[in-house]
């Protein structure tokens, strides 16, 4: 038998063996239900714009009209309510049932007014008192209702490429969340698959017919295979909620970061599977795993933060820095990627890095993977399982 | 023939396998005896490969074991464990596929053995489901699913009920009488003597008895004569010159000769001090040779 049978026949076990665990189906689930969440709720939030009731003190209706013309020139929702004197207009306030009430020339508030609405209730009371006077100048006030109607002035934005670059930076933001919790949520996996062989002992029997590296590859790859799955499908859904969400502008960026993203998977998740599985062959039972781990995951979660401070300043030095270094360029990375600021060379330079990186923890890895394989009991120490091998 | 030449292993100061040599012929069952910590499992693992040799190397006719031919063995390690969560059938068609079978042979292989074993309970169910004894058996039937050409199994019989225990011994004859050697190790002496063609006695790392049961009781100089004698003086027969009385209970003695040929004389100083109903030399059971051995 070839090794790329074995190691086939090892990866394909694990993800028969995932297929048909309940947990993991239903953390797919959990995933695709934030990624698709998090397309579509800054539209649930941003997009229904939100009413104002404002009371009124009196019987003025010409204000009412007024307030009504400049809310809805300047894109506010605004209901009006008719009290009949101060007092109930206070306690309409007092109750919340009204943001503002207008009682001639005072707004009454809670504690403050929104300065949108402000706006609104003084250009409307400003217009009132422009027509009262020009009326009483003698001015018909169809005219003047006409000399008053202004269409509002054309936006005209020099820096066009401001919003498609928020957006951008949104989606690599997006893509380092998913990356991290896929990276520890499948390095998990093969930690646990790791200690599972052992503990149960199956590995025995496993060794006695193929070596360690096939077992090792086999997990990796098999895991990573899912995780690739997972990230495909979490990339297909969430572009697919934001197109029909109308929430992008520009799906191409969105599929260039998300190649990235998918690029930088393979490469970082190659590298922490590795150190994972490595870890976990040290102990014998699940309950010591955390213990090993915990450094390693440590170094996941100062990439993520490092990434988090990237996707805001994507030149800094800091950023520029880590996006170079081995285990943390494939949080990092893609973030600038994103951000449209990498030279190529960088991105070569961090390629070659962290594959360096991966060819050097695979043949330390491996040999203390192999040579901790096969004793159990406590924690084993990385130079007895060197020793081992 | 599965060769263990001069296979001597260390763990920093402590000698575990000694210059450990011992062959086993094809279609030959061979019981592996020693206390615990003697070295049965260390010689198994490195004929498996799972423990280096310090010196020496095992062999199959005449080539030394290497993976491709470590894939015709059938292992049964003395540490069970199969994964708990995968189902029986699938589980086994897995160990034969890794064994170089295709997924229909492995399958295939499963079936029958699995219903030979007596493993009563559905195919289909996750490992961990079933009893203990069941999944004894199925780890049996993982050693057997890839029909390998040699069979190493470290105490196959421990765990099992005398139907299991049948059932396993039924199997391993038919695989030995097909000409595969069989090397296992059993604490279970009776089991041993019953079975095996050859047995192999291992103290602190080196083999101290090796031959077939009766081989072994040959080579047993003191051999002990049971007579039974009523109505009998007693101590009659420490009157008797050159035998040395072993133990006595009621009118049964258990006699030492210093030499068997003497024999007609013990029975005849029987026969004058009362009726006998018994006279016979008692072979060792292989229990006692084991003690023997490992005393010597």
């Amino acid at each position: 038998m070839t090794s790329r049978t074995v190691v086939w026949l090892v990866a394909r076990r694990e993800i028969t063996a995932k297929l048909r665990d309940k947990g993991f189906l239903l953390s797919t689930a959990f995933i695709l239900a934030l990624i698709v969440g998090s397309a579509v709720l800054p539209v649930a939030f941003s997009g229904g714009s939100s009413t104002y009731d404002v009371g009124v003190v009196g019987n003025t209706g010409q204000l009412e009209a007024a307030v009504l013309a400049q809310a809805d020139a300047g894109g506010l929702d605004v209901e009006l309510r008719a009290y009949d004197d101060t007092d109930a207009a206070k306690s309409a306030v007092a109750a919340e049932q009204v943001v503002a009430a207008i009682d001639g020339g005072q707004v009454v508030v809670d504690s403050s007014l929104d300065p949108a609405l402000e706006r609104v209730l003084n250009a409307a009371a400003g217009m009132l008192v422009a027509q009262e006077r020009l009326a009483e100048a003698g001015i018909d006030p169809a005219e003047v209702a006409e000399a008053l109607s202004v269409p509002p002035l054309e936006v005209v934005p020099l820096d066009t490429d401001a919003e498609r670059n928020a957006q951008r930076q949104f989606i690599a933001f997006l893509g380092v969340v998913v990356l991290y919790g896929l990276m520890i949520l499948i390095g998990q996996y093969v930690a646990m698959g790791v200690v599972e062989e052992k503990s149960s002992r199956v590995v025995e029997l496993l060794l006695s017919t193929i070596k360690p590296w096939q077992l090792l590859a086999g997990k990796v790859i098999g895991l990573g295979l899912l995780g690739l799955a997972q990230l495909l499908l979490i990339c297909v859904a969430g572009l697919a909620a934001a197109i029909a969400f109308d929430v992008l502008a520009v799906p191409g960026d969105a599929i260039g970061a998300m190649a990235h993203v998918i690029g930088w998977f393979i490469l970082g998740y190659a590298l922490y599977a590795a150190l994972f599985a490595t870890g976990a062959a040290l102990v014998s039972r699940q309950e010591d795993l955390q213990t090993v781990l915990m450094p390693l995951i440590g170094i996941l979660v100062a990439a993520f933060v490092v990434a988090i401070q990237a996707a805001q300043n994507p030149d800094g030095v800091l950023a520029r820095i880590t996006s170079l270094v081995p285990a943390l360029s494939p949080m990092v990375m893609p973030v600038r990627s994103a951000a449209g600021a990498v030279a190529w060379w960088e991105l070569v330079l961090a390629v070659v890095l962290n594959l360096v990186a991966i060819a050097l923890v695979i043949r330390l890895g491996g040999r203390v993977y192999a040579g901790a394989l096969l004793r159990t009991g406590g924690k084993v120490k990385i130079k007895d399982a060197l020793a081992g091998s | 023939m599965l060769e263990f030449d001069s296979v001597t292993k260390s763990y920093g100061g402590t000698v575990v396998l000694d210059d450990l040599s011992f062959a086993i012929q094809s279609g030959q069952m061979f019981g592996f005896c020693g206390a615990n910590g003697a070295g049965k499992t260390t010689a198994m693992r490195i004929a498996l490969g799972l423990v280096r040799a310090c010196r020496g190397e095992v062999r199959w006719n005449g080539r030394t074991i290497d993976l491709e031919m470590r894939r015709r063995i059938g292992y049964m390690p003395e540490e069970r464990g199969l994964y708990p969560k995968m189902r029986v059938l699938d589980q086994l068609t897995y160990f034969g596929m890794l064994h170089g079978m295709t997924k229909t042979a492995a399958h295939d292989s499963a079936l029958p053995l699995i219903d030979r074993l007596g493993v009563n309970q559905r195919t289909g169910e996750a490992l961990e489901k079933l009893s203990l004894g069941n999944q004894q058996k199925v780890q049996l039937a993982a050693a057997l699913v890839h029909m390998p050409e040699v069979l190493i199994l470290d105490e196959p019989f421990s765990g099992l009920d005398p139907v299991g225990v049948d059932a396993l011994a039924d199997v391993l004859l038919e695989r030995c009488r097909a000409g595969v050697p069989v090397v296992f190790s059993s604490h279970q002496l009776d089991l041993v003597e019953r079975l095996c063609d050859s047995v192999g006695i291992i103290n602190g790392g080196r083999m101290v008895a090796q031959g077939s049961v009766n081989e072994l009781r040959e080579r047993e100089g003191n051999r002990q004569l049971r007579v039974v004698v009523l109505d009998a003086s007693p101590g009659w027969a420490a009157q008797v010159r050159g035998v040395h009385v072993l133990s006595q209970q009621g009118s049964e003695v258990l006699l030492e000769l210093d030499d068997p040929a003497r024999d007609q004389e013990v029975l005849a100083a029987a026969q004058r001090t009362g009726r006998v109903q018994h006279f016979s030399w008692r072979a060792p059971t292989l229990t006692e040779l084991f003690r023997e051995a490992v005393a010597a």
